[in-house]
């Protein structure tokens, strides 16, 4: 109930900083945003406001956490994960009437294929970044009024129905190396839905609005969330969270990794708070903008802070999409490189598991293919990082796989073995 | 998922953890009845106490529908990295792991309310 009552609090705090520091422009914003295109990169803070901006990912992240309640899952590594995602995802492509029909869709998967919703709530959740899909078809296919709305409502029930099956086979093309294994589903979807828009005659170009002042709301976010989970810590685990926190960084990060149930909640939510602080301030010194997209990621981060991220495997990661940046001569505050860096800890499994060299490795592929991935499928999908370095995971692991392969077959022969 | 395809992923997931110890045997046995299976699998490796409840509780998780539906189809796939128990524990109704003189013995039951695992178990024979 603790969990619950945080995160309930948060998103309290969230709705009423929202509301209080634009008034009734934050709720009219907020509606405004429901029949929004909201593909990569709508920051929801430039075109409806900051407070509209919060107000929208509090709904959104408040149907997550009534769905994990009535579904009587434990709020756990994986859904306070999701619960994140989708909050920070909120900021800049979910909307309460995009992300519905995904989550039914995935519902009716999961009646036909007799497992309980339950089971599948975590990709009903995730499978959320395919929002767009929903809006870009209601808003953006030249419809108007009920076939607007039907054909939107069909787009986004058939992406959920075929979300489960999809997961699960792309969880094995990466085998776990891929945090967000969603968005290499969606982003796989998404290329086969954006064909089809195309196809029938719909341009789906290039746009964005990015807010380069964000306001003290939003630039002031992070920290105060981190200091609340840091306090959460050490109110729940007392004088052990330090040893607990060490325990967390020892895991290789791999899906998946429940830090609440296999270490404890106190370090859980002890690493959320120092992740969500430590990238706040790496954004705060290199100058970046922290919008609605930026604290998104950082949002997910902290959340992925409780199911498989951790200092130890997130550095390398950082460190390989900062050189690629670099040597690219893009500057470290620009969108792309940015967003990159965040959520390109993605990867963090690989130099968990493989050690920080691969991991700067990983990083620096990540970069290069985030750059053109997201042209590929047009922004439908909102974790097009996801989608990228899903890509890059399963490249990875089967060079590696394929090294070890042979490396055992030797040793089995030296040793006559048959 | 069909019952063959996940009788196969857990024998994989499990073969996967008892290979690591590289034993010199490893026997797998496998009772089936409508209500349910009994899937047993020995080897040569002896491990200590501390071993032995490492797996038991890895084997017994508690029940984590979220995970078992959709990570729990990665048990018998993923053999990159170590393997992973937790991955089964979530998945089936109970677990024994004890240890046989000789090496380690794990039974996993697995069925409906009316299974009874009193009529499945390895016989002296077997062992």
């Amino acid at each position: 109930m603790f969990l619950y009552a945080l995160l309930s609090l948060v998103l309290l705090v969230g709705f009423a900083a929202g509301v209080l520091s634009d008034g009734v422009v934050a709720l009219s914003g907020a509606w405004r945003l429901q029949t929004h295109p909201a593909r990569l990169v709508n920051d929801f803070s430039q075109i409806a406001g900051p407070g509209a901006a919060l107000v929208n990912a509090t709904l959104v992240a408040a149907i997550a956490l009534v769905l994990i309640w009535r579904s009587q899952i434990s709020l756990s590594g994986p859904t306070i994960a999701a619960f994140f995602t989708v909050l920070g995802f909120g900021l800049f492509g979910k909307t309460p009437l995009n992300v519905i029909p995904i989550i039914v869709g995935v519902a009716i998967s999961a009646r036909v294929t007799r497992h309980t919703f339950g089971e599948y709530i975590l990709i009903a959740l995730f499978g959320t970044a395919l929002g767009p899909l929903v809006s870009a078809i209601a808003v953006e296919a030249g419809l108007a009024g009920i076939p607007a709305i039907a054909a939107a409502l069909v787009g986004g029930l058939a992406a959920g129905f075929l979300l489960p099956p999809v997961a699960m086979a792309m969880l094995r093309l990466h085998q776990g190396y891929n945090l967000y294994n969603i968005g290499l589903t969606s982003g796989f979807l998404a290329l086969f839905a954006a064909s089809a828009l195309r196809a029938a005659g719909l341009t789906l170009g290039p746009g964005g609005e990015w807010n380069a002042s964000p306001s003290p709301l939003l630039v002031y976010l992070i920290p105060v969330l981190s200091v609340l989970l840091i306090a959460s810590a050490l109110v729940l685990g007392r004088g052990k969270i330090f040893g607990n926190l060490l325990e967390i960084t020892r895991n290789s990060g791999r899906l998946p990794s429940d830090f609440v149930s296999s270490v404890s909640h106190g370090g859980a939510l002890l690493n959320m708070g120092i992740m969500g602080i430590g990238f706040w301030a790496y954004v705060l010194v290199i100058g970046g903008d922290l919008n609605g997209p930026v604290l998104g990621g950082i949002l997910t981060i902290v959340g992925f802070a409780s199911f498989g991220k951790h200092p130890r495997n997130c550095w390398p990661i950082v460190v390989g999409v900062a050189a690629a940046t670099l040597v690219f001569g893009r500057s470290l505050s620009d969108a792309g490189p940015l967003l990159a860096l965040l959520f390109g800890t993605t990867l963090a499994p690989l130099a968990g598991e493989f050690g920080w060299k691969l991991g700067i490795v990983a990083g620096f592929i990540h970069l290069v293919m985030v750059l053109q991935t997201g042209a590929w499928h047009a922004g439908i999908t909102l974790y097009n990082n996801g989608f990228a370095g899903g890509l890059t995971a399963a490249l990875l692991v089967a060079i590696i796989e394929w090294r070890r392969t042979n490396q055992k077959k030797t040793e089995g022969f030296r040793s006559n073995r048959t | 998922m069909n019952r063959k395809d996940f009788i196969l992923h857990l024998i994989g997931e499990l073969s996967h953890f008892v290979l690591d110890a590289d034993p010199t045997r490893m026997v797998i046995s496998l009772h089936q009845e409508s209500t349910g299976f009994h899937l047993a699998i020995i080897d040569d490796t002896v491990r200590d106490d501390l071993e032995l409840e490492g797996i038991r509780a890895a084997l017994n998780k508690s029940q984590r529908p979220e995970l078992a539906g959709y990570y729990g189809s990665m048990a018998g796939y993923d053999l990159l990295g170590e393997a992973r128990l937790d991955l089964i524990g979530w998945q089936i109704k109970h677990a024994d792991v004890s240890a046989t003189g000789q090496g380690t013995k794990i039974d996993l039951w697995l069925g409906s309310d009316e299974f009874d695992p009193t009529n499945f178990t390895i016989t002296s024979e077997d062992e």
